[in-house]
C-alpha cells in the first residue's frame, strides 16, 4: 500500500521553509507563509495519494454524502441568518449552541439540558433569556456586514466546535449527549453549504465527519474508553472518512489556512491508520506544531507533547509537559492523563501511578475513569 | 430604536502627570464621535458626568424611604463617567457606535436598549 500521504506534511513543511529562504521579496509573516506553502504541498500530495489509493483500493467508492446530510428546508439564507443570530457574540456563550440546537435543529429543551448537564428549567430559562435579549435589544436577523464577517464567522465556528466537544464529553457520545453529534454534523454541513467560500467552515465539517467516523470504536464492550492510538480501525466508518477528506479538499482549495483545517488534517492522519495500519506520528507532530502556532492553548500543547513522545521519545514529551505551567494545569485532567501515559512509556512507574491518581481525583466521566483505573491497575508493582 | 451607551471609565486615568493629556485626547475622541453621529444623521444626546465622588446614592433595603449614601451605587474601579442616548436601527449598529467611544486605559461601555412600546 503506497499510502504515505501525511508523511509528506513534514517534507512539505521543510521544503516550504527552504523556499522561503530563496524568496526574493521579504516575507512579512514567515511562519504563516511557510504554513500556507506547506499545506499546499502536503494537501496536493494528499489529494494525489488519495486518487491513487482509490484507484487501487478494493473498497467501494464513497457514494457521496447524500444520505449522511439531507436538508428538507427550502430557504438556505434564512437558516444562515438564523445561525448568525443564534451565535451572536452579544449572547452568552453557553446560550448560543443551545439556542441553535433548539431553533434550527428543533432539539427538545429536555435533551439540550441533558447534554449540557443542566436542569430542564435552567436550560429553558437560558434559551428564553437569549431569545428575549434578541428581541428586546433588537439583535439583527441578518448576515453580518463585511467589516464584521470574520469575527462573526469565528463565533459560529467556535459555537459548533464547542458543541462537538460536548457531544463527545463522554467517550461513547451516548447517554446525556446521545444524538447531539448528528445535530452538530447537520449544522456544520449547513454552514459549509451556505458559506462555500469559507475554508474553515469546510474544515469544521471535515473535523466533525472524521471525529464521527470513529463513533463505534470509542469505547470497548465494557464501556471503557479506548484511546485514539488503540482504537479498532475495522470499526471506523469508511464513508465518513472519505466524506471528511472530501470536505478538507474543498477547504484547502480555498487557500485560507486555519486551525480547524489543521485539526481536521490531524484527525485525517489518525484516520489513515485505517488503510495503513500505523499512525504517522512524525506527520501528526508537524501538524500539532502548526496548530500550536495558531492556537497556543494548553490542550494543543498537551496533545503535541503526546505526539512528540510517539514521534521521538517519551522523555522528550515529558520534558515539554514539564515546561508547561504545571501549577496552572493542576486541575486539568488531560494534563495528568497525558503525563501518566508518557510516564508509563518512559518506565517511570511510581510517578505514573501518582499521575493516574491525580487524573482520577478530577472526576473524569465514567468511560474515561474506567480506562484510567484499568491503566493504573495494570501498572506492575 | 433608542440605545443608551453607558460609559464606565477609570477616573484615575485623568489624574496624575499625564492626566491633562489623556483628558484632551479623550475629549477629542468624543468630539470626533459627535461629529460622525451628526454627519450620519443619527439623533443623539449625551452628557459628561462629574466625578463619582460627587455622587449621592439613595439605597433601598426593603422599599421604604431609602437612605442616602455618599458615593456611587457600586464601588468599582470603573465609574460611570457619562452617557450617550442614540437612535440606531438595531443592536449591531448601536454597538458599532459604542465602539467609537474613547476609553482611556481600562473601562467598559454598556449598550442598553431603551424600553419602547
Amino acid at each position: 500500500m503506497q499510502f504515505r500521504d501525511l508523511d509528506l506534511a513534514e517534507d512539505a513543511f521543510s521544503a516550504a521553509c527552504e523556499a522561503a529562504l530563496r524568496e526574493k521579496a521579504p516575507i512579512r509573516d514567515p511562519a504563516a507563509w511557510a504554513f500556507v506553502a506547506a499545506r499546499r504541498r502536503a494537501l496536493d500530495a494528499l489529494r494525489k495519494a488519495a486518487r491513487e489509493a482509490r484507484a487501487l483500493s478494493t473498497q467501494p467508492e464513497a457514494d457521496g454524502m447524500g444520505d449522511v446530510i439531507a436538508f428538507p428546508e427550502p430557504i438556505p439564507d434564512d437558516r444562515l441568518r438564523l445561525l448568525f443570530t443564534c451565535c451572536h457574540p452579544a449572547l452568552a456563550a453557553e446560550a448560543r449552541i443551545a439556542l441553535a440546537l433548539r431553533v434550527i435543529c428543533g432539539v427538545s429543551v429536555a435533551r439540550i439540558a441533558r447534554a449540557f448537564l443542566a436542569t430542564e428549567p435552567a436550560m429553558y430559562q437560558r434559551i428564553t433569556r437569549a431569545k428575549a435579549k434578541i428581541r428586546a435589544a433588537r439583535i439583527p436577523f441578518e448576515t453580518p456586514p463585511p467589516g464584521e464577517w470574520g469575527v462573526r464567522v469565528c463565533a459560529v465556528l467556535e459555537t459548533l466546535e464547542t458543541a462537538l466537544g460536548i457531544a463527545y464529553r463522554n467517550a461513547a457520545g451516548e447517554g446525556e449527549t446521545e444524538g447531539l453529534a448528528p445535530e452538530v454534523e447537520r449544522l456544520a454541513a449547513l454552514l459549509a453549504e451556505l458559506m462555500p467560500d469559507e475554508a474553515e467552515a469546510h474544515g469544521l465539517l471535515s473535523l466533525v465527519l472524521l471525529v464521527r467516523s470513529r463513533e463505534g470504536a470509542r469505547v470497548d464492550g465494557k464501556d471503557t474508553m479506548v484511546p485514539l492510538s488503540q482504537l479498532d480501525v475495522t470499526l471506523w466508518n469508511a464513508r465518513r472518512i472519505e466524506a471528511g477528506r472530501a470536505a478538507l479538499d474543498r477547504a484547502t482549495a480555498l487557500r485560507q489556512p486555519g486551525a480547524l483545517q489543521t485539526l481536521a488534517t490531524i484527525h485525517l492522519a489518525h484516520a489513515m491508520r485505517w488503510r495503513r495500519g500505523r499512525t504517522d506520528w512524525t506527520a501528526v507532530l508537524r501538524l500539532y506544531d502548526m496548530l500550536l502556532a495558531m492556537r497556543p492553548t494548553p490542550v494543543v500543547a498537551i496533545n503535541r507533547a503526546v505526539a512528540l513522545s510517539r514521534a521521538h521519545s517519551p522523555e522528550d514529551g515529558l520534558a515539554v509537559l514539564d515546561e508547561l505551567e504545571a501549577a496552572r494545569l493542576a486541575d486539568f485532567l488531560p494534563f495528568h492523563a497525558a503525563r501518566a501515559d508518557l510516564l508509563v512509556l518512559a518506565g517511570r512507574r511510581e510517578e505514573a501511578r501518582a499521575a493516574y491518581e491525580a487524573a482520577l481525583a478530577l472526576a473524569p466521566e465514567a468511560a474515561e475513569a474506567r480506562f484510567l483505573a484499568a491503566q493504573l491497575a495494570a501498572l506492575p508493582d | 430604536m433608542q440605545y443608551m451607551l453607558l460609559i464606565h471609565e477609570d477616573e484615575s486615568a485623568y489624574a496624575g502627570e499625564n492626566g491633562g493629556a489623556v483628558m484632551e485626547a479623550t475629549l477629542a475622541g468624543h468630539m470626533k464621535l459627535m461629529e460622525e453621529l451628526g454627519a450620519a444623521g443619527v439623533a443623539f444626546s449625551g452628557e459628561r458626568l462629574r466625578e463619582a465622588h460627587t455622587a449621592t446614592t439613595i439605597r433601598y433595603e426593603n422599599g421604604g424611604e431609602g437612605t442616602l449614601h455618599d458615593g456611587p451605587f457600586a464601588e468599582t474601579h470603573e465609574e460611570l463617567g457619562g452617557f450617550y442616548l442614540i437612535e440606531a436601527k438595531d443592536h449591531d449598529e448601536a454597538v458599532r457606535w459604542a465602539r467609537l467611544i474613547p476609553i482611556p486605559g481600562k473601562g467598559a461601555v454598556e449598550v442598553r436598549p431603551v424600553w419602547q412600546d
